[in-house]
């Protein structure tokens, strides 16, 4: 049997029995997480089974591009003004405060670690730093989608645990597209070098062009087959042109997908043609992250149980000084922030990216300490959330009955 | 125009962009894949404005984009690209084996199996005479011994009478057509894909007699392409149960399973060495007639078949070569008028002998013309046999392929406005507004 093959058939069969499973436990126990994939993708990989070989992580490296911007995409759709008008300022308040502070206290730890123990200098340990900021910060949204559905919880409580896995988001994906274009290295064939403004500006440059054009370019579309071929080529092309200059593909693609929701009529088809795809590329994504995981040095778990423990740290504790700053606490619960502790889906895409963007050993590091944290927090994340949820000082029935008067 | 303005300003971008990139993880090909969707795509929709069907567009933008003419994607992209081209000839295989229905073959198989028959004899015995006569025009031909000449003038016509089933299916997707014309055409190009890999191998062994090739016999042997086609069979017959097995017990995440499904196709065929397009077949057919839910699928991966057909005839289109292809256009041309005129006659024949009514069959041949990945798999194997006259045989193939590839769908897709059965057509031909997909016939 070719090695194509064989892949295939175990991760069409592991990918059907993960399903089914995932399927029986969200709905029995709330555990919801896409952590399975990823310890399908740990076991098939070269540490474990060596079914997936790295050559074959390499050769599926287009369709992880292409899944960077997908996942970009999805994120910048989230933020349609209009939408977010409605939402009262005070949560947007909170939830860019927790980030802030998460996105700051995270890098500098990092970086402080960095300089002092490993004796790295301050400007070598910038995108380490920033990336593992990045990947702190970003949250997971799906525990909070199935306990509110789950419990038609609706409140304060529930309301701040959905705007701030978003805000998370797009905070953790500007600040590491930011560093990847700011610490890029000079290409070997341009006359002259960009600088490291230039580089940031022809990021964004590619998100906001690939927007605009693409709005004219489907202007008054549809149909959403038609978006969607036209949409699957944009994306490809952004997240081409920014993987092409060593970039990532993520701010590009949230960038265009932030444009294209707030300008265009047909914003509810371009999401619907943007969720088509989601899963498939999520699922590919994961278990090509798992199956990335290298271990190169003995002492990695000691390092990366410590992030998980840091981020659990850094997450609740950020949450609690944002709620307190915001006079918020009443609302939302001193332990609102461990509703913010899963782990997901975005903080695999960076740390996949930034892993194919650096093949170093601290790159590897970072990695596979962002492995395990998905592992370890992800699965939980449903069962948390619910916790906070059922025990909130502001009853979800009570404050919606305050938000209808 | 506005997105052909757009394009414009994207490949000025990207020429922007090369100087101040690095090669690596597939990246270039991703840049200039996404640049040939959005070129497919518009250049599609320029077609359509002007009432040629869209893929003819997408073959026309393949060209244009492609590493003989602007070099938007390079000869290397177009290579790393061509998994996803095989990927599509799966699906497309597929999704047109579950178009058939066991009752409809009971019902109709005489009369397809009629039809294909007087249509390939007619196409056969034109071509085959005609390069034969004009065999002095030809300069690797002009001197041989005519036995010699037969002999190719044989092998040339069992690959110029090849049909396609990935342009069939893709004009009937695009017009929603399922009326007597669409199903006729789709039954004999289905049909004619078993018959012309037959044909080929017993005509490649017969010409071997005639005219031994120098050197070792290379090509296949008559059994190795009787297990390419019987194994096709029985595999595509497993693999349309495990599928709808699977469609029984699971059901679920249709998308991602047809691709899953092609994909695996797409290798156990490589492996078992068998006929790809007739296995898929084979398991379409076998899907969509056993299982109650077989429509899910075929739904499911029709909706996702739009981007595969930008894709598949876009490569196909940057796969012509524009330079080898022109001179030879003065031979090929009438070719394909002789063999377009074979098939019209053909078809009538076939017709009448089926007791087909005159005014069903009338524009069928019109949607046989189209050729392409078949043939030009064939013509490499042509090639690769006559390692002396072959390849300049394979170019004037590839020539007249380019031909039919071209001009196939525009007469496919006027017999379909033709006879009423394209969505928003009239019979006349006169497109309607709004118009409401035919009924299947029976």
């Amino acid at each position: 049997m070719t090695t194509g093959l064989v892949l295939l058939v175990i991760v069409a069969g592991a990918y059907l029995a993960a399903h089914s499973a995932s399927e029986w436990l969200a709905t029995r126990f709330l555990i919801v997480s896409g952590a399975e994939y990823l310890l399908l993708g740990v076991l098939l990989g070269p540490e474990v089974s060596g079914v997936i070989q790295a050559s074959t992580v390499d050769g599926f490296a287009p369709f992880l591009t292409l899944a960077f911007g997908w996942v970009g995409a999805l994120v910048g759709a989230q933020f349609h003004f209009r939408d977010l008008v409605r939402i009262p300022g005070e949560h947007f308040r909170i939830a860019w405060t927790e980030s802030a502070l998460v996105l700051g206290i995270a890098t500098g730890i990092t970086a402080a670690l960095g300089v002092w123990w490993l004796g790295i200098t301050w400007r070598e340990m910038a995108v380490p730093a920033v990336a593992v900021g990045a990947i702190t910060v970003s949250s997971a949204p799906t525990g909070i989608a199935v306990v509110s559905r789950r419990l038609s919880a609706r409140g304060f409580l529930v309301r701040q645990l959905q705007i701030t896995p978003a805000i998370d988001a797009l905070v953790a994906i500007v600040a590491f597209g930011l560093v990847l274009a700011v610490a890029h290295e000079p290409p070997g064939t341009a006359l002259r070098p960009p600088t490291p403004t230039e580089w940031a500006v022809i990021t964004l440059a590619i998100g906001v062009a690939s927007g605009v054009l693409f709005h004219l370019f489907v202007a008054g579309e549809r149909k959403v087959d038609r978006l969607f071929v036209a949409l699957s080529g944009a994306l490809i092309l952004s997240s081409g042109a920014a993987a092409y200059l060593r970039l990532s593909p993520l701010l590009p693609a949230l960038l265009m997908g932030f444009v294209l929701v707030n300008t265009s009529p047909a914003r509810d088809e371009l999401r619907e043609v943007l969720s088509r795809v989601e899963r498939p590329l999520y699922f590919v994504l994961l278990i090509f992250a798992g199956a990335a995981l290298r271990v190169e040095w003995s002492g990695w778990l000691l390092v990366a149980s410590a992030f998980v423990l840091m981020r659990i740290l850094v997450k609740v504790g950020s949450a609690a000084a944002a709620g307190r700053v915001h006079l918020a606490l009443p609302a939302l619960g001193i332990r609102w922030g461990w509703g913010l502790v899963g782990h997901g889906g975005l903080a695999v895409a960076i740390a996949l990216n930034y892993r194919l963007f650096d093949s170093g050993e601290l790159a590897g590091l970072v990695f596979a300490a962002a492995i395990l944290s998905v592992l370890v927090t992800d699965v939980l994340s449903g069962w948390v959330v619910r916790g906070l949820v059922v025990s909130a000082p502001e009853p979800a029935a009570k404050t919606l009955a305050q938000e209808k008067k | 125009m506005r997105r052909l303005a757009i394009l414009i300003v994207l490949f000025g971008g990207m020429q922007l962009v090369l100087p101040l990139g690095t090669q690596g993880q597939g990246s270039q090909t991703l840049l200039s894949f996404g640049f040939l969707i959005l070129g497919a795509y518009t250049v599609g929709e320029i077609a359509a404005g002007i009432g040629l069907p869209k893929i003819v567009g997408y073959l026309l933008s393949g060209i244009l984009f492609g590493p003989h003419l602007l070099g938007a994607v390079t000869e290397a992209g177009a290579a790393r690209l061509s998994p996803i081209s095989e990927l599509a000839v799966a699906i497309i295989a597929f999704l047109a084996g579950a178009e058939l229905r066991w009752a409809e073959v009971r019902e109709r198989g005489g009369v397809l199996g009629k039809i294909m028959t007087a249509e390939l004899v007619a196409s056969f015995v034109a071509i085959a005479g005609f390069v034969y006569l004009a065999r002095g025009w030809i300069p690797p031909a002009a001197d041989i011994p005519a036995i010699e000449a037969l002999a190719f003038a044989m092998l040339f016509a069992s690959v110029a009478i090849v049909h396609s089933p990935a342009v069939t299916m893709a004009l009937l997707t695009e017009t929603g057509a399922k009326g007597p014309v669409a199903r006729t055409t789709l039954g004999v190009v289905l049909l004619a894909d078993v018959a012309v890999v037959l044909l080929f191998s017993a005509v490649l062994t017969f010409a071997r007699m005639l005219a031994p090739p120098p050197g070792p016999v290379v090509g296949p042997s008559l059994l190795l392409v009787l297990w390419e086609i019987g194994g096709a069979l029985v595999i595509g017959a497993a693999m349309g149960a495990a599928v709808a097995a699977y469609l029984r017990f699971v059901g679920k995440e249709m998308v991602l399973f047809g691709v899953l499904a092609a994909f695996f196709g797409l290798e156990v065929a490589k492996l078992a060495h068998v006929e790809l397009l007739l296995m898929l077949l084979m398991a379409g057919f076998v899907a969509e007639n056993i299982s109650e839910h077989g429509e899910k699928l075929r739904h499911a991966m029709e909706r996702s078949a739009a981007p595969i057909f930008v894709v598949f005839f876009a490569l196909s289109g940057a796969k012509i070569e524009l330079a080898e292809v022109g001179p030879l256009l003065p031979l090929v041309i009438p070719i394909a008028v002789m063999r377009g005129l074979a098939m019209w006659g053909g078809v009538k024949a076939g017709a009448r002998w089926a007791g087909m009514q005159a005014d069903d069959s009338r524009y069928v041949w019109m949607g046989l013309v189209s050729q392409a990945g078949v043939a030009i798999g064939l013509a490499a194997i042509l090639a690769e046999a006559y390692p002396g006259r072959g390849p300049y045989l394979a170019g004037m193939l590839l020539a007249l392929i380019a031909v039919n590839e071209t001009v196939g769908p525009i007469l496919f897709r006027r017999a379909l406005d033709r006879s009423g059965e394209a969505v928003g057509s009239s019979p006349a031909g006169e497109v309607v507004p709004g118009g409401e997909p035919q009924k299947a016939s029976p």
